[in-house]
């Protein structure tokens, strides 16, 4: 028995309908995927926040700490 | 023993550790992921009371069992907190407060839609998804109260607290099923045998998906306690020297 | 552990421990209003006022469901096979409705013992699987009767 036999749909049409139950069935995976961007992409986008912010405090910290200095 | 014990505890000696693991987490999760949503949308054959609407109980419940994780962790890392004053611990806690949020909400969610046909309704007050929807407030309630703390010793401590109370509920989640009646059913048991019910070509898959989610989970987690690492840590050597490096 | 830490440690096992034999006893002191629905032979037997609004939870009796043929109508019989409570429904039911399936309604008894329902809702069990695995379980005569155990008194 290959992969393709065992496929529970025997056309697209028939995949995209999900025995009529198309809206509960997709929405929950759209809600899934949705999800998981969520949970994974915000994590990503703060790090480099943090770091960008990082990045300009040291160099706000060194510029003062030139000027003390040089004073 | 010991050692290791506040050696884990040192936000430098877990970031670094992190960083090793995480592509150890990632990949396995991934792959598991395209098998399972895979195996889920094309291969399960349709259930014969519910026809394809059991494609949503890989979702489902999935989400639903790690939602029972997070109070018992946030209580195991309240105690610790409490206890050894160890800064990782809490850490771990604030970030797994809002996690547990979203996924509490996604098991809800996903059980609303899979029930809106098969049962007939989008919501009851049963004692399984009313205990659930309490949990997603009782998050909510350790979210708010750290922010509403403008000291965050205060804020970790009563959150601690919280967290550890806040317990109970997995176990009236876990047992609402079958201490009362209910819409909810109660969770199967998987047979072995192809010629029963809950065989293995509803499980397996079912399987693969859950440890999937519980990889996602860990991810997840293990990301944004990295981010509140960075934070917190600013001030030291080497949060800076790797801010440089970057 | 220091002595300090070992004091913490403890009252926090200590109330923790207090919070939740509290909250199972304040559990246990609710567990009825906590139930979702009757059971029929509780109906049958009287507990319920009639007229009083609750939910019944029983199985659809074989061969009990008659539909109206010009609108929504239907009249079926719930029971836990120990009890029969007739229940008259107009609207819509849910897809999961049929003879041998778990219901829960939601309406009141009238005085001659008839369950008016305002809403119908399925209850499913916990078992999963394909129709030839239902087929083949039928014809090698195992039980696969979607019962949920919580719809069916056990029998004494």
């Amino acid at each position: 028995m290959t992969m393709i036999e065992i496929i529970q749909f025997s056309s697209l049409g028939e995949f995209f309908d999900m025995g009529g139950y198309a809206f509960n069935v997709w929405s929950v995976y759209a809600l899934f995927f949705l999800f998981f961007f969520i949970n994974l992409y915000f994590p990503l986008l703060k790090r480099k926040q943090i770091i960008r912010e990082q990045k300009r405090r040291s160099i706000v910290n060194k510029e003062t700490a030139t000027e003390i200095s040089s004073s | 023993m010991w050692l290791w014990f506040s050696k884990l505890g040192s936000p430098k000696w877990f970031y670094e550790l992190s960083g090793r693991w995480l592509p150890w987490l990632v990949i396995p999760m991934a792959l598991l992921l395209v098998v399972g949503i895979v195996w889920a949308l094309l291969f399960v054959p349709p259930d014969y009371q519910q026809g394809e609407t059991i494609r949503i109980m890989y979702i489902h419940v999935p989400f639903a069992s790690i939602s029972l994780a997070f109070f018992p962790l946030m209580a195991v890392a309240g105690t610790i907190t409490l206890v050894w004053k160890m800064k990782l611990a809490d850490m771990v806690a604030k970030v797994a407060a809002p996690l547990g949020a979203w996924f509490t909400a996604l098991a809800l969610m996903s059980g609303s839609i899979w029930g809106s046909d098969i049962w007939g309704t989008w919501w009851i007050w049963d004692g399984r998804l009313t205990s659930m929807l309490l949990q997603f407030f009782l998050l909510i309630g350790v979210i708010s109260l750290r922010s509403a703390l403008e000291d965050s010793d205060a804020a970790a401590k009563a959150c601690a607290v919280l967290s550890i109370v806040g317990c109970i509920n997995v176990f009236v989640i876990k047992y609402s099923v079958e201490w009362w009646n209910t819409l909810h059913q109660p969770a199967s048991s998987f047979s072995l045998s192809d010629e029963a019910p809950n065989p293995p070509e509803v499980w397996v898959p079912l399987v693969i998906m859950i440890i999937a989610i519980y990889l996602f989970f860990a991810v997840s987690l293990i990301l944004s306690t990295r981010n509140e690492i960075l934070e917190r840590e600013r001030r030291a050597q080497w949060v800076q020297d790797l801010v440089e490096a970057q | 552990m220091n002595p300090h830490r070992q004091k913490k440690l403890s009252i926090i096992l200590f109330v923790a421990a207090g919070l939740s034999v509290t909250v199972g006893l304040i559990l246990y002191a609710m567990s009825q209003n906590i139930n979702l629905f009757y059971t029929p032979t509780q109906v049958a037997q009287g507990e319920v006022r009639a007229g009083q609004r609750i939910r019944i939870g029983g199985m659809v009796k074989e061969g009990s469901v008659v539909s109206a043929n010009d609108s929504l109508q239907v009249r079926f019989e719930t029971t836990d096979y120990v009890h029969a409570v007739p229940i008259e429904y107009e609207g819509i039911l849910p897809d999961l409705f049929r003879e041998g399936q778990g219901i829960v309604a939601e309406g009141s008894v009238d005085s001659s013992g008839v369950f008016h329902a305002s809403r119908v809702l399925a209850k499913h069990d916990e078992n999963y699987m394909s129709q030839e695995v239902k087929v083949a379980l039928d014809a090698a005569g195992v039980n696969t009767d979607n019962h949920p155990s919580s719809l069916i008194l056990p029998e004494s």
